[in-house]
């Protein structure tokens, strides 16, 4: 009775048996991934060897402890922890910087005898843990956008710091957090939507221009659909000026912009958003994996039978693009099951975030919801080709260590809120 | 708490995720449903590699299946074209010409060559040795996309012997592949055939290249054993000559160092049993890429060992064109078999201009028996003045010369019978004299022959229409038959007997042999750039003609001491020897499905 309970941790029920689903498959998908690969092989590719899979089961393991830890510890000393441990977190960033070990072109890890300790993984806890903290501190009145603002200077610090490593999709995390959090903490919608659709309206541009060389007509008709929108949409005169002049303004800004590209950098960007102008460079990665998950079909060409994995043509199967063998081995069912298994922890997120007695739960609760939706929809997009390819983990999936253990410790925090929520 | 705004941020979240999962659910399914044949191909695509393999080269026999050419294998180590594109053979080549001690740059060059010719595989290194293979074979696992690939090689078990006939087969060469009409179907690396009847008989020869499809995996090594063949390969055809290893190595002694050429043929057959032009050359050096030195060595020889003597050269036929025009005066009953004409006083006066005998004595009194004995050209200066070009020409074609014989050679060249219109055209009409009469009854002037219609000529004189088509292959007949003979049995019969005694007693005595009758006919040839060319034709034996041989040896001087003991040697060989038997009967074709 002791043992179970000190095992099974309290808090949401779904939660916790879509954690460890998704572990598990994670399990058996490396399992496939580690295989040899079949014919003679070389260095080009040193090859995904099946130690890797034993050392996920000790990271799922040490994932577990670090779950059960987050679970039960108590909250208010994590939220006491929470400034300071950010703090450590930021300095350890900028050292990184300076000492971290290059690994392949990127300096993203601290060598600790044989394993590498990845910080901006752990950053994400902290950042998210200050950020709860700092918007739970004056809850009861309207928002103050003081705070906002504050935690802007925040992300924006621990965004440059991971941009220059350079990983720019975990740098995207933070924003994404942030944005998730600011939300729940009450910033005007109108802001929001305003970033959003002016983000919009500069990619749309960008492809118009760029991608389908000088045709401007979709940014054309994009335009004239908000207009159309904001002609509908009851909102004050001064809102429908702000979003169309923001739309108006990073749509025509962006050419701009473009023309001070040098031409190499410009290359970079157009095949960043279409892989097929470099098949053998930086697009590889991208067509392989359409390639994986699209000749799965419906049921996949069953477990372990893959080609595009068995023979290596898919890059960083057992890591990024984890869910393209998914893909390619169990097909569409496959990779329906994990992203059922993904919104059900998400929509429960949301529900614990928004029946949160305490403020400062609630705001950890929508991050930690928020960097599920963000590197699920982001990593899953990459695989299917929706997004360019930005080196960006599926939580509980992938392969490695720092990723298993912040996951794991952010589903904790989150069961632990739940299990305030719900039953007490 | 702000409940009401909670809820309906709660709302707008639950929204925009179920917003961003279906996105990402109707991708998969497009993926997966609608566009799965699509992606399916392109993952069959990456693993599968066609791969084209070369057929077997047709082996080459002699008349009595002795192997003269067939295939051994060269090893090449070749880049997959793929990787190479994709930069990710780089260090590779590196490391590969670290080892081998290439030259990096040049090696990149050629790769890139390669490249933009679209092969499929890149010949890093061309006819590797044994070495070079077992280095990169040992460390093939760190070597992406490397192969050592064999194709074969062409082997002359014979070497020079049968050079000028069989020829050689070379790479082809970038030029050539660049004419896709012609070449649609060779690529990089393959094997043409040069001269000869490998060039003749080159698509029988070089059968039909297969095409295999393998699975590979990224590093472009091939996967499991099963190869799918979308194509099957069909190896070339054998080919058997009608010569005679033996034959050929007797006509190769008999002519020993001298710059010659002689021919022989079956009576009975028409089949050419040695044809040997010297000097000749190893065509084992020319299948490989040739070093400097063995061709500057061939290539700047004076006496062209490249140059097929067989059917390329012409001489002019000299004295062995005597009983033709005996012949052909003859059936124009200008003379009979005894007449008697004006005596040799060692040439004949024609308008301003003396023609010569060769016997500046004179023969003195001579007839026509006496005249072809001795080869008297002042008794022949006087036929031609009662004969006309004309008549000339159409008998010596009726003995096939002027035109090709084998038909299967491309460097075979006709020769030339010049007759009035020839002349018309090429001195004027009008512009010519009488004179050209005299020098082409004695077989000079404008007249060319190659040694083989000489042959040809020595067994028409011998067995006349009974003589089939001549051949080089077996089941092979190309040419036109000869055309047919139009004189007198009577006076064949004739003619054959004079060439009997032309050994006998005559100019070709040193043709003689103890117990087989020969007959023949000497002649030499005025060369004006040197020595006289020394010529021999003959049959024997000559109750009942065997073999017809013609012997022409350059810049000797006389036939009679010069060509006719070559003929000897090889009419020894051939009556003492032990292949005699197998050259009465027909040819019969060796080896593979030759039909």
């Amino acid at each position: 009775m002791r043992l179970r309970e000190f095992l099974v941790p309290d808090g949401d029920r779904w939660l916790l048996a879509c954690w460890l689903l998704l572990c598990l498959s994670s399990l058996a998908v490396l399992w496939s991934v580690t295989e040899p690969i079949r014919g003679p092989y070389l260095a080009l590719d040193p090859g995904v060897v099946k130690s890797i899979f034993y050392r996920q089961v000790l990271w799922v393991i040490v994932g577990m402890g670090a779950l059960l830890t987050a679970a039960r510890i108590r909250l208010r000393t994590l939220e006491n922890l929470s400034v300071p441990a950010m703090l450590s977190l930021l300095a350890l960033l900028a050292l990184l910087l300076v000492l971290g070990s290059q690994i392949s072109g990127s300096r993203r890890w601290f060598l600790v005898g044989p394993i590498r300790m990845q910080p901006a993984e752990f950053a994400k806890i902290s950042f998210i843990l200050a950020v709860a903290h700092i918007l739970a501190r004056n809850p009861e009145q309207r928002p103050q956008p003081m705070l906002v603002v504050g935690t802007l200077g925040l992300m924006l610090v621990h965004v440059f710091l991971v941009m220059r490593e350079p990983d720019l999709g975990t740098s995207l995390v933070f924003l994404a957090v942030w944005i998730g959090m600011v939300f729940w903490y009450g910033v005007p919608g109108i802001l929001l939507l305003g970033a959003g659709s002016a983000a919009l309206s500069a990619v749309i541009m960008f492809i118009s221009e760029s991608v389908l060389s000088r045709q401007s007509w979709p940014w054309g008709i994009y335009l004239l659909l908000v207009i159309g929108v904001l002609y509908l949409v009851p909102i004050s005169i001064p809102a429908r000026i702000f979003m169309l002049l923001v739309n108006v303004g990073s749509g025509l800004g962006i050419p701009f912009l473009w023309a001070k590209l040098r031409g190499y950098q410009q290359e970079r960007i157009l095949t960043f958003f279409d892989p097929m102008r470099d098949k053998f460079g930086s697009g590889y990665q991208a067509i392989q994996s359409k390639v994986a998950i699209g000749s799965g079909g419906v049921f996949g060409t069953h477990y372990l039978q893959g080609t595009q994995k068995g023979l290596a043509f898919l890059p960083e199967r057992h890591t990024d693009f984890i869910f393209s063998v998914v893909g390619e081995e169990l097909g569409l069912v496959g990779c329906l099951f994990l992203l059922t298994l993904f919104l059900v922890i998400i929509m429960r997120g949301i529900t614990v975030a928004a029946a949160a007695r305490r403020p400062f739960w609630r705001y950890a609760a929508v991050g930690i919801v928020s960097y599920f939706t963000f590197h699920v929809f982001v990593n899953v997009s990459i695989t299917t080709g929706l997004l360019p390819v930005t080196g960006l983990p599926l939580p509980g999936l992938s392969y490695g260590g720092s990723n298993m253990i912040t996951s794991s410790f952010l589903l904790g925090v989150l069961l632990n809120i739940s299990s305030r929520t719900f039953d007490t | 708490m702000s409940g009401q705004g909670l809820e309906f941020r709660k709302q707008v979240f639950r929204g925009v995720v179920l917003l961003l999962f279906l996105l990402l659910a109707g991708e998969l399914f497009w993926m997966t449903v609608p566009r799965n044949r699509y992606y399916r191909g392109l993952a069959l695509e990456n693993r599968q590699v066609s791969f084209r393999v070369r057929a077997p080269r047709g082996r080459i026999f002699d008349r009595r299946g002795v192997l003269l050419a067939d295939n051994t294998f060269i090893a090449d180590i070749t880049l997959s074209a793929r990787d190479y594109g994709a930069g990710r053979c780089d260090s590779t080549v590196g490391r590969i010409c670290g080892w081998l001690g290439l030259d990096e740059a040049a090696a990149g060059d050629r790769l890139d060559a390669q490249l933009a010719r679209g092969a499929g595989r890149l010949t890093l290194v061309g006819n590797a040795d044994i070495g070079q293979v077992v280095l990169v074979e040992e460390r093939r696992r760190e070597l992406p996309g490397v192969r050592v690939e064999t194709r074969p090689r062409r082997r002359y078990l014979q070497g020079p012997l049968f050079s000028h006939l069989i020829g050689y087969v070379g790479q082809i060469r970038d030029e050539e592949l660049a004419d896709e009409d012609a070449h649609a179907d060779y690529r990089s690396g393959d094997m043409i055939g040069r001269q000869g009847i490998e060039r003749a008989f080159e698509a029988s020869l070089r059968g039909h290249c297969g095409v295999k499809l393998e699975e590979v995996n990224a590093a472009g090594h091939r996967v499991g054993r099963s190869a799918v063949w979308l194509e099957e390969v069909i190896p070339g055809r054998d080919i058997t000559l009608t010569l005679d290893d033996q034959l050929q190595q007797a006509m190769a002694d008999a002519i020993g160092t001298d710059v010659a050429c002689g021919v022989a043929l079956s009576c009975l057959t028409g089949e050419i049993l040695a044809a040997y032009s010297n000097p000749t050359f190893d065509p084992n050096l020319l299948t490989v890429p040739i070093s400097q030195a063995d061709w500057k060595r061939l290539s700047e020889d004076p006496d062209k060992p490249f140059f097929n003597r067989i059917l390329q050269a012409t001489y002019p036929p000299a004295s062995l064109y005597k009983p033709i025009v005996s012949l052909a005066a003859l059936k124009a009953h200008v003379v009979g078999r005894d007449t008697e004409l004006e005596p040799c006083l060692g040439g004949w006066q024609l308008g301003n201009r003396y023609f010569r005998c060769w016997k500046s004595a004179g023969h003195g009194r001579i007839d026509h028996v006496g005249a072809l004995v001795h080869s008297c050209d002042t008794y022949y200066y006087q036929l031609g003045l009662k004969l006309n070009l004309d008549t000339l020409a159409q008998a010596a074609r009726s003995f096939g010369l002027g035109s090709v014989r084998a038909g299967i050679f491309s460097e075979e060249v006709p020769g030339l019978v010049p007759d009035r219109s020839w002349y018309d055209q090429h001195f004027g009409a009008g512009r010519w004299s009488r004179g050209v009469l005299l020098n082409n009854a004695i077989g000079q002037g404008e007249l060319l022959v190659t040694p083989l219609q000489m042959a040809i000529v020595a067994g028409r004189l011998a067995v006349g229409n009974d003589l089939p088509t001549p051949t080089f292959v077996a089941g092979q007949q190309r040419v036109d038959p000869l055309p047919p003979l139009d004189f007198a049995p009577a006076d064949l019969a004739w003619v054959r007997d004079v060439l009997r005694q032309v050994v006998v007693r005559g100019t070709g005595q040193q043709a003689a042999l103890p117990d087989v009758a020969v007959a023949g006919k000497t002649g030499t040839a005025q060369n004006p750039h040197g020595e006289d060319h020394a010529w021999f034709m003959c049959f024997a034996p000559a109750e009942a003609p065997e073999v017809a041989v013609a012997v022409i040896v350059e810049n000797a001087g006389h036939g009679g001491s010069e060509a006719a003991p070559v003929a000897r040697r090889w009419l020894e060989a051939y009556f003492h020897g032990g292949a005699r038997n197998a050259a009465l009967q027909p040819v019969v074709a060796a080896g593979r499905d030759s039909s």
